[in-house]
């Protein structure tokens, strides 16, 4: 975006989420492998948030009504390589940040992010891609104001994913490991994600919780963890992502 | 005694019914036991996809960034089945569209050159290099092309408010890239 047509909403966006008067909206996002618990933190800390008053709108990974469809008819026909793989899914994100997170965090609201862009990353270069290309595809950034992961060991991880049902293809990383038994094939796929999560985690600050404690000690820790945090001033480097948004709803009438 | 190497030729243009025709052209020149084939956008049918699925209520407009990345999916499709193939049977192969029409779409679209170009680094450069220089089709039955396809959902941006003025500024936009090459 040139610098004249980005001014006015780069402006706009900083004081609408820099506001003292309103309440600002707030992104939360949970990550970690499958398996680590994730989905049952985020629906508990969900029903509490809506109990203390905050106006709460979720959005799962591979979600966007126009992009999915795209995903799910080619992943049913194991069609897709790993750049395929990323840039559809990155494409699907792009189209919630547009249609469900930018418009819900404008209106004050609270939105839980059950898994974010490092899912692609930590996937992405378990699968191979080189981790800045991928992390490029994503820019505009919208930072979360708060990152949760839930750290479990592949081991874990393994046994609580296998206990109801078989990996998918892709779940299984089968279409990188070349191993024909999906739950080997995810052992040893999901080692590799973890892997990268974890360096994620360290570079991008994550607050880790410890995913083989109980369920309801989890849940303590990230109500104090989200006290806590939630009031971190708004990071300034979504500013370009607003600011392209609301240009756009801007374009859109005419 | 050395074999000739596989040829690929990139035809870029706003116009989807020149597009095609150039594209035709530039593989009808190539020494007929040659001849790959001409490797069009869509080839993998997310447009054809997404087309269906964006009339239904409530999936949103896709945005001009949503549009590329779909794009640069299909390029990644049609470089594994068709290029790369024709490629590696030392034939000539025809893009079109290829990158540049891409690039221009979304420079028009106020996208930044930076961006576009990560999002790209994965294409091979072609040998040969064609431009198109038709304006978008007034028709809507003839707008064929990508661009004219972006332009037709949506509805303008910031730097273009109007979808004639996206698409001229496409046009623009692609002419600057060719005088540079």
């Amino acid at each position: 975006m040139s610098a004249s047509a980005g001014r006015l909403p780069r402006q706009r966006a900083r004081e609408h989420f820099k506001d003292p008067s309103r309440r600002r909206g707030l992104l939360v996002a949970f990550e970690g492998p499958d398996g680590s618990g994730k989905t049952t933190q985020r629906k508990l800390f969900k029903t509490w948030l809506q109990a203390e008053g905050y106006d709460v709108v979720s959005t799962k990974w591979n979600s966007s009504d126009l992009i999915k469809p795209l995903i799910r008819s080619r992943k049913a026909v194991r069609a897709l390589n790993p750049e395929e793989f990323s840039l559809l899914h990155a494409a699907d994100f792009r189209h919630r940040v547009e249609h469900v997170i930018l418009p819900a965090l404008w209106a004050g609201k609270l939105v839980l992010a059950d898994r974010f862009l490092f899912t692609a990353l930590a996937r992405d270069a378990a699968r191979g891609l080189d981790l800045d290309w991928v992390l490029k595809l994503y820019q505009p950034l919208v930072w979360p104001d708060l990152v949760f992961y839930f750290s479990v060991s592949p081991i874990t991880s393994g046994k609580r994913v296998t206990a109801t049902r078989t990996p998918n293809f892709y779940e299984a990383g089968q279409d990188v490991t070349s191993v024909d038994d999906p739950v080997e094939s995810y052992q040893r796929f999901i080692g590799r994600v973890i892997r990268e999560y974890d360096s994620l985690a360290m570079i991008f600050n994550f607050i880790t919780v410890d995913a083989e404690q109980s369920i309801t000690e989890q849940h303590r820790q990230i109500r104090e963890l989200f006290r806590a945090g939630e009031r971190r001033p708004w990071i300034e480097w979504n500013v370009d992502a607003v600011a392209e948004w609301l240009a756009q709803k801007k374009g859109k009438p005419r | 005694m050395s074999r000739a190497k596989g040829l690929l030729v990139a035809v870029d243009g706003v116009n989807g019914v020149s597009v095609k025709t150039a594209a035709r052209a530039a593989l009808a020149g190539a020494d007929r036991a040659r001849r790959g084939g001409v490797s069009a956008w869509d080839a993998s049918g997310i447009f054809e996809e997404l087309a269906v699925a964006d009339e239904e209520e409530g999936a949103g407009t896709p945005s001009a960034r949503t549009l590329l990345l779909l794009y640069a999916a299909d390029l990644v499709f049609r470089l594994r089945w068709e290029i790369q193939p024709a490629l590696a049977e030392r034939r000539v192969v025809v893009a079109a569209p290829y990158v540049d029409t891409a690039v221009a779409f979304g420079r028009a679209a106020g996208i930044s050159g930076g961006w576009l170009t990560n999002l790209f680094s994965f294409a091979p450069a072609p040998s040969v290099r064609h431009y198109v220089d038709a304006a978008a089709a007034k028709a809507k039955s003839d707008r064929q092309g990508y661009v004219e396809f972006c332009c037709e959902r949506l509805p303008g941006t910031p730097q273009a408010p109007t979808r004639q003025e996206l698409m001229d500024r496409a046009r623009l936009q692609l002419k600057a890239v060719a005088r540079r090459r």
